[in-house]
């Protein structure tokens, strides 16, 4: 019979690396750290608790649900994991109170990360 | 008591479906499926069958219906042909990535242009790289049984993979033959229920389908391979308990015909497959030793069994019955993967291959005289002249 012919060798996917089966997560949930989606973002906005009245117009204008409202400190929270950087809640604060500020100028900038992409 | 019926591919595949209590059902008319779901619709009326059935607004849709089934935790079943089978292209990469092991019942026919009734397997063979099982059937009770078998290996928890059970159109879907249904005990003890792993639940609630990272599209990729080189296994004891509990014969991936001792060997899937069968009985009357390989499953690839089967032939033909135009041996798709699968051989069949049974064309008795002509003077020259014959042009 033939001659041993060579396998397909093995995949293992390292632990540190591997995807939940069929990418399925908890929910619902505000923030995970399965599946982060803010890798692309520039600029992230940055609020002026100050100006802000807490209209909950930015909360709801984005499309990613990255603002919450912290009802006990009575404040906004911003949702670093999923914000695209869109900047429609920018767009859409009646007070001024968001401004965009790019990636760079933050240590924990999406384009500072060990592993961005 | 199994009863024998004589019935088409279509009708075959619904009773297949039927007795696998198919839960969601997801149509969209294109012939020659259509008769599938034509029967199916019937027996949803008549009460013979407890499924949702739901009219898509086209094959996309269809799909995704079945992919959303199957994530509630439904036994799902849709199905399609021609280019309602590229139509729904977009659904496969999702509903094999998210693991939702819902089946779909294809009777080929050609793709446009122009419009053409007829069969060909390029409709489904297009699909073969999007992580879905798929193979050929070659007569209606084939079909029957290839459905109760992807149904099973598909949803083992070691597969969670949608299925592709195929047909060639007319030849088979159309044309009755008989089959033997198994009874609703012996499905019992085949199939077992459908076991969803996280379904969408209202008491667990879970997320389906988000955005990964690009760094997270490798491990997804590698996880959906690694479970290819498991499914041969799941075949393997699945085939087994089919032809014990049904008191069938199936080889789980490569149907071997007169092959010991052939020196010459058609390698052919689907319904001309049965043409070819007499063609080698009526070869070995003349004096050629011809065999036949047909092919069960196109995913995964049975590359060791294949050159196990083949190995010792002198020259082998790929009957096509798909395209795969500017390719490497400017013919079909099956000749690329059967050459790679005997290349580490250290002595390996000469490998032609044969376009045929293009657009619903027969392929004829004559064709196989003649692909065996070509085969017998390749094995006197000892070399492959072209790679590729178009038969009759």
């Amino acid at each position: 019979m033939a001659k041993e012919l060579p396998g397909y060798g093995t995949i293992n996917v390292p632990k540190d690396r591997a995807v939940p089966f069929g990418a399925v997560t908890p929910a619902p949930v505000c923030t995970q750290d399965l599946f982060q989606t803010s890798n692309w973002r520039i600029v992230r906005p940055v609020k002026d608790d100050e100006k802000c009245t807490r209209c909950l117009i930015c909360y709801m204008s984005c499309p990613d649900a990255c603002w919450i409202y912290q009802e006990e400190q009575d404040l906004m929270e911003w949702v670093a994991g999923f914000c695209k950087g869109c900047q429609i809640c920018i767009n859409e604060c009646p007070t001024g109170a968001l401004t965009a500020v790019a990636e760079l100028d933050f240590p924990d900038g999406v384009i500072r990360l060990d592993k961005p992409f | 008591m199994a009863k024998e019926l004589m019935m088409t591919g279509c009708r075959a595949a619904a009773e297949g479906a039927k007795a696998a209590e198919v839960e969601v059902i997801c149509s969209y008319p294109i012939r020659p499926y259509t008769a599938i779901m034509m029967e199916l619709a019937k027996m949803v009326a008549n009460g013979e069958l407890n499924a949702e059935f739901i009219h898509g607004e086209g094959e996309h849709a269809q799909v995704s219906v079945v992919l959303g089934a199957c994530a509630s935790g439904a036994r799902a079943y849709t199905g399609s042909s021609g280019v309602g089978v590229t139509y729904a292209m977009e659904v496969y990469s999702p509903m094999a990535g998210g693991r939702y092991p819902a089946q779909m019942s294809i009777a080929d026919r050609t793709l446009d242009p122009p419009g053409d009734f007829g069969s060909e397997h390029t409709d489904a063979m297009s699909t073969r790289d999007q992580g879905w099982l798929l193979g050929w059937a070659c007569s209606p009770q084939e079909v029957y049984d290839n459905t109760l078998i992807n149904y099973r290996v598909g949803e083992d928890h070691r597969v969670m993979l949608p299925q592709m059970v195929c047909q060639d159109g007319y030849f088979i879907s159309h044309i009755p033959d008989k089959v033997i249904l198994g009874d609703q005990s012996q499905v019992k003890e085949f199939l077992p229920p459908y076991r969803p792993i996280s379904p969408l639940s209202t008491t667990e609630p879970v997320s389906h389908g988000p955005q990964i990272r690009p760094d997270q599209g490798a491990p997804m990729d590698a996880a959906r391979a690694q479970t290819f080189l498991a499914v041969p296994k799941v075949i393997e004891e699945a085939t087994a308990d089919f032809n014990r509990i049904f008191g069938r014969n199936y080889d789980p991936f490569v149907e071997q015909y007169k092959l010991e001792d052939a020196d010459i060997a058609f390698f052919i899937q689907g319904a001309h497959s049965n043409t070819c069968r007499t063609s080698v009985d009526r070869l070995r009357k003349q004096g050629v030793k011809a065999g036949m390989a047909r092919l069960r499953w196109v995913r995964p690839w049975p590359t060791h069994q294949l050159a196990n089967a083949l190995g010792h032939v002198k020259a082998v033909g790929v009957v096509e019955t798909s395209t795969s135009y500017g390719g490497a041996m400017r013919g079909g798709n099956l000749v690329h993967e059967l050459r790679a699968s005997l290349y580490d051989l250290e002595q390996r069949p000469l490998v032609t291959s044969f376009m045929a049974g293009l657009g619903g064309e027969t392929i004829w008795p004559a064709d196989f005289d003649y692909m065996a002509k070509v085969l017998t003077e390749m094995v006197k020259e000892k070399k492959t002249r072209n790679y590729v014959y178009w038969i009759g042009m």
